[in-house]
């Protein structure tokens, strides 16, 4: 499942809780898969290392060819 | 006002210029003293066609005339914002500029491409705000010049080519700060289409915030320099972060109301139930009672099965104790037999006696009543009338009844008078009472 996914899985059990008519045993399970979906896509924003590329060409099947890009100082 | 190409420019050290202005046919020397060029907005140097005010004046040691320029002004400056005001106009009548046109951001953007000079300040700038930001964002910088005359052409090549790979979510096309000329190509006609025609939101940042290209009026977002541009797309990451916790609050918020409903709805089950210890207690004692009622049925039942043994054991007798059991209700039945005949036998002979002494009885009781009777009889003679006539009394009768009043009778009645022996037959002469 991609971030956006997530999000989204994560308000509609959000809102689901908040209606308030889930029994307790499906409130908890729910409550659960909530806590772990916030925690991955809080996970996803903060632990992502900065990728940088540079297209230095294509190959013969039109695809990119990249490298490491670093920024000189 | 002369127009010309600028040749054997000088600086010199005394802060006046010295250079040639030539045309296709003549040249004219020419200087511009430090007071007037200093108001030049431009550096000049050869090559440049410029259009100067001037008067003439001759250079009295070597006796050749000269121009004395007070001010200059770059050729075609006036020109290229001629043709930048004609192309602007073009392309909005066209409609590239539409705001219905423009593509919106992506919420989440996870590639990136940088339509820019792999060594300019551009993209220094935007990979930092990125960093800071959103890391999580992979950026691809598609190299490019960003000024002369082949930028624009690899500038739209670039912006071509980020669409032919197609799985960017946005791009940032520009550079850094400079001069007009330098931002020049972000000006061009065919570059502008470009940008237009993408599928992919263009994020045009080209210079400073008083800048503005044609570039920034046909893409979809234009931010005011590169790093507003980074932060352009990196500014919905912090979105999501708050989003993120303000879901995750919700989500706790909701667990708790949650808890506290259940609680209340134990509460208030528990209430409705009694406590667990009473029903317990309840089952008990009724547990209790079924089982004695059950004992006693048990008990009941062994004791009914024990008869019916007893019964059956009874029945179950030898040959021998049956025949002595038939002898001895034989010998009973004897023994009632004579013993009954005997005292039918004695009842009778009490009752005969018993009759005999009745006899007697009645008999004495008989003379007695005979002697009671004579007395009775002598008694009652005494007392008849028929004794009372005897002592001369008469018995007046009228209708066959006696009379005992004179108001009984009238004056002429017939009165019967029973004497002792016989009778009279009288008639009432007079009546006093």
């Amino acid at each position: 499942m991609d971030f956006e996914k997530k999000i989204e899985k994560l308000e509609s059990i959000v809102d689901q809780m908040e209606k308030g008519d889930l029994s307790l045993e499906k409130a908890l399970s729910s409550f659960e898969e909530g806590v772990k979906l916030s925690k991955e896509c809080s996970e996803e924003l903060e632990k992502a290392e900065q990728k940088v590329k540079m297209l230095i060409g294509l190959d013969k099947n039109g695809d990119a060819v990249t490298q490491n890009f670093e920024m000189e100082d | 006002m002369v127009k010309g190409e600028i040749s054997n420019f000088t600086a010199h050290r005394s802060g006046h210029w010295y250079f040639s202005l030539k045309d296709q046919k003549s040249q004219v020397m020419a200087v511009m003293f430090r007071g007037n060029n200093g108001r030049v907005s431009f550096q000049p140097k050869n090559g440049d066609e410029v259009l100067v005010r001037a008067r003439i004046a001759v250079y009295e040691p070597r006796g050749n005339y000269q121009l004395v320029c007070e001010s200059m002004e770059p050729m075609g400056a006036g020109d290229l914002q001629r043709q930048f005001e004609e192309l602007k106009k073009k392309l909005a009548a066209e409609g590239l500029f539409d705001p219905k046109r423009k593509q919106v951001l992506p919420k989440f953007p996870k590639q990136l491409a940088v339509v820019t000079s792999p060594t300019g300040a551009a993209i220094r700038d935007i990979l930092n705000v990125l960093k800071r930001r959103f890391k999580g964002l992979e950026v691809t910088v598609f190299p490019c010049k960003v000024q002369g005359d082949m930028a624009a052409k690899e500038i739209r090549e670039q912006v071509a080519l980020v669409n032919e790979l197609g799985y960017f979510d946005a791009m940032i096309v520009g550079r850094g700060g400079g001069s007009a000329e330098d931002l020049w190509c972000f000006n061009d006609e065919a570059l502008a289409r470009e940008i237009s025609m993408s599928s992919i939101p263009v994020i045009s940042a080209v210079g400073h915030e008083i800048d503005f290209t044609i570039s920034d009026f046909v893409a979809d977002l234009r931010a005011p320099t590169p790093s507003a541009a980074a932060e352009l797309v990196a500014a919905n990451s912090a979105e999501w972060m708050d989003k993120i916790n303000q879901n995750k609050r919700r989500l706790w918020r909701a667990m708790q109301n949650s808890f506290l409903y259940s609680q209340q709805n134990l509460f208030r089950l528990k209430k409705l139930l009694g406590s667990p210890e009473k029903l317990l207690e309840a089952k008990n004692q009724r547990l209790d009672d079924l089982r004695w009622r059950l004992d006693r049925l048990a008990s009941q039942n062994i004791q009914s099965k024990k008869q019916s043994l007893m019964r059956l054991r009874a029945g179950l007798q030898s040959p021998q104790q049956k025949l002595a059991a038939v002898e001895q209700k034989r010998k009973n039945l004897e023994d009632r037999l004579i013993k009954q005949s005997q005292s039918i036998l004695q009842n009778k002979k009490q009752k005969l006696a018993s009759l005999k002494s009745l006899e007697q009885l009645t008999r004495s009781q008989l003379n007695v009543k005979r002697s009671e009777l004579h007395y009775a009889m002598g008694k009652l003679d005494s007392l008849s009338p028929l004794k009372v006539l005897d002592r001369g009394y008469a018995i007046p009768l009228k209708d066959k009844q006696a009379i005992r009043k004179s108001t009984e009778l009238k004056v002429g009645d017939k009165v019967e008078l029973r004497l002792s022996q016989g009778k009279a037959f009288t008639e009432v002469l007079q009546l006093e009472e």
